[in-house]
């Protein structure tokens, strides 16, 4: 039971960081960009070329996390915000085709292996019968470290105040003299931040492929938009859903119901109960968990 | 040498009707649809169903008609309540669902696929490479011609209003919701018709030719070619085909690594749509803005 728990939370952790990096952004441009899971394959792959560069863990970690912010931002400026003039949806397209060109990028430089950090080889930890790596925890305690940092900054700082000011009317924003590119830039940076400490964590528990941001885009969706897309926090709500979901489904007897002792559904369907969740989600509660915002047609 | 060049030319023009599948609702509608291999992929199974049940080709062509309809009408029962970029999202989760599935279940063929259907024209050798170019170029123009007879008639206007304005379109008396039934049922037609066309061609179905990155590919012909503009998404298959088959020659005559093929044509792709929408972002032939002819 509490593998299970364990297993969940580890998952809910990994999608947190990159849903709440793309809900915040949401919230103040007002366009998903698909190209966020990609900057967390970015931020892992620089880290481990960092590290084999001769830095060491930390300095690695940090370095690439702070590179990623940058290129969101660069990516933001040169890209998006032009494309936003024209459309959202045109913006959504646009992230889509840089997400696109980002994997050509990694196919080249890194090819199809897969790549790991260098870590030293720490003792498992048992903890109430569950077998625990210690990065595992690691992972676990520096995602919520940094979930609870980015909660105090948009709940408790005067940055936070004008993010969320511009997020609910950014005209009336700029009007009371806040100046909504500066904020909108910063927290692009953040969000950048963010999925690259995403990307970083999952290096830390396991090798990394250019793959990792395609498997990550609609768990990551499913989990933003059941928040609510835009209401940053609540993402979290929605990473632990989707995660306990994803468990439930790969480590339930069906057997029962199959008229067998034992059957489990293929670990392969493990995504089908993300996107299943998003879609009944679309249909009667598009707004999201706790939104209640006017339909658009 | 010519042999290839019929392969690639039909090919272009079975991407050519699902590039005016995708502009009726993108172009014309503004319906932002990600999960278009999906209705492509019910034209592909359904010719494989018959194939396995033994039915005739024709009975595969309606397999594939019914299971696109009832797809296509199911997104647009999903685009009721959701803004444009949610219901991106969500067709194309519905798709990546539908690929998983496909994938994992015996009677698909799984991964595998399902093999061994019948070539069109097969008899005709040595000319059915020629039979069947000229029956998909057929089909390619009655499509255009469909498609342009639509989007000039009364109903076209609505589709057009509701992609400009679509409160206006409602104030106005339009039944928005049976505007974008009715368009997702056109196009999805259309891309079974291809589907069937394809899968009676590659005489192969299976699940690699459900990925969304093929999706993207015809993203990509409708804004290279001209988003809204019939005859522009055309030339934009036709580019992007041939552009995409010749990659290889690239890599062969440059020398380089096979890593390089997938990665260049993910950047023709990426890169298209994206120097198209920041430069050029009404297509090569733009919209004919007006009454028309």
């Amino acid at each position: 039971m509490f593998q299970f728990f364990s297993d969940a939370l580890l998952r809910a952790a990994d999608l947190a960081l990159i849903a709440v990096a793309l809900s915040a952004v949401y919230s103040l441009i007002r366009f998903p960009n698909v190209a966020l899971v990609q900057y967390a394959v970015v931020g892992a792959f620089l880290a481990i070329s960092l590290q084999s560069a001769g830095l060491g863990l930390v300095a690695a970690a940090a370095l690439s996390t702070l590179a990623v912010g940058a290129l969101a931002v660069l990516f933001n400026l040169a890209i998006f915000e032009r494309l936003l003039k024209v459309e959202s949806s045109i913006a959504l397209i646009g992230s889509l085709a840089l997400s696109m060109i980002l994997s050509a990028v990694f196919l080249l430089v890194y090819g199809p292996t897969a790549y790991r950090l260098q870590l030293p080889v720490l003792a498992p930890i048992r903890l109430m019968g569950v077998r625990l790596t210690t990065w595992q925890l690691w992972t676990l305690g520096l995602s919520v470290v940094v979930l609870a940092l980015f909660a105090l900054l948009l709940l408790r700082t005067r940055l936070g105040a004008e993010m969320r000011a511009v997020a609910t009317n950014a005209p009336l924003a700029a009007a009371t003299g806040i100046e909504t590119r500066r904020v909108t830039n910063i927290v692009v940076f953040l969000s950048g931040m963010m999925a690259a400490i995403g990307g970083i964590t999952l290096a830390l528990r396991g090798s990394v492929s250019i793959d990792m941001g395609t498997n990550l885009l609609l768990p990551v969706f499913a989990a933003a938009i059941l928040g609510g897309l835009g209401n940053a926090l609540s993402a979290i709500v929605g990473a632990i859903v989707i995660a306990l979901a994803e468990t439930v489904i790969t480590n339930t007897n069906l057997g029962p119901l199959m008229g067998e002792a034992v059957w489990f559904l293929p670990a392969s369907y493990a995504p089908v109960a993300s996107f299943a969740i998003l879609v009944l989600f679309l249909l009667f509660r598009p707004r999201g968990l706790f939104v209640s915002e006017v339909t658009r047609v | 040498m010519s042999d290839f060049l019929i392969h690639v030319a039909s090919i272009a023009c079975i991407y050519g009707m699902l590039a005016l599948s995708l502009n009726l609702q993108m172009g014309f509608t503004g319906l932002v649809n990600f999960g278009l291999i999906a209705l492509f992929g019910c034209g592909i199974y359904g010719a494989a169903l018959a194939h396995v049940m033994g039915w005739p080709l024709i009975a595969g062509l309606a397999a594939a008609l019914v299971m696109a309809g009832l797809l296509g009408l199911f997104f647009a029962r999903l685009g009721r309540r959701l803004s444009s970029d949610y219901w991106g999202i969500a067709t194309l989760s519905i798709a990546e669902v539908i690929r998983i599935t496909v994938m994992n279940e015996s009677w698909t063929g799984g991964a595998q696929g399902i093999s061994g259907l019948t070539l069109l024209f097969g008899d005709l050798r040595p000319w059915d490479g020629l039979a069947r170019l000229g029956l998909f170029a057929l089909a390619l123009f009655a499509t255009y011609l469909l498609c342009e007879k639509l989007v000039r008639s009364r109903f076209g206007l609505a589709m057009k209003l509701m992609r400009e304005e679509p409160q206006l379109a409602r104030a106005l008396g339009h039944d928005i919701n049976g505007i974008r039934a009715r368009v997702m049922l056109i196009s999805a037609a259309i891309a079974a018709v291809a589907g069937v066309l394809y899968a009676h061609y590659l005489t192969f179905v299976g699940p690699d030719q459900l990925v969304s990155a093929d999706t993207f590919l015809i993203w990509s012909m409708v804004i290279v070619g001209g988003i809204a503009n019939n005859r522009g998404v055309v030339v934009g298959a036709v580019l992007m085909q041939f552009a995409m088959a010749f990659v290889p020659f690239a890599k062969d005559l440059l020398g380089l690594p096979t890593d390089f093929v997938a990665a260049a044509r993910l950047i023709l792709v990426g890169g298209g749509i994206l120097l198209f929408l920041l430069l050029k972002p009404q297509g090569l032939l733009p919209e004919r803005v007006g009454a028309g002819k």
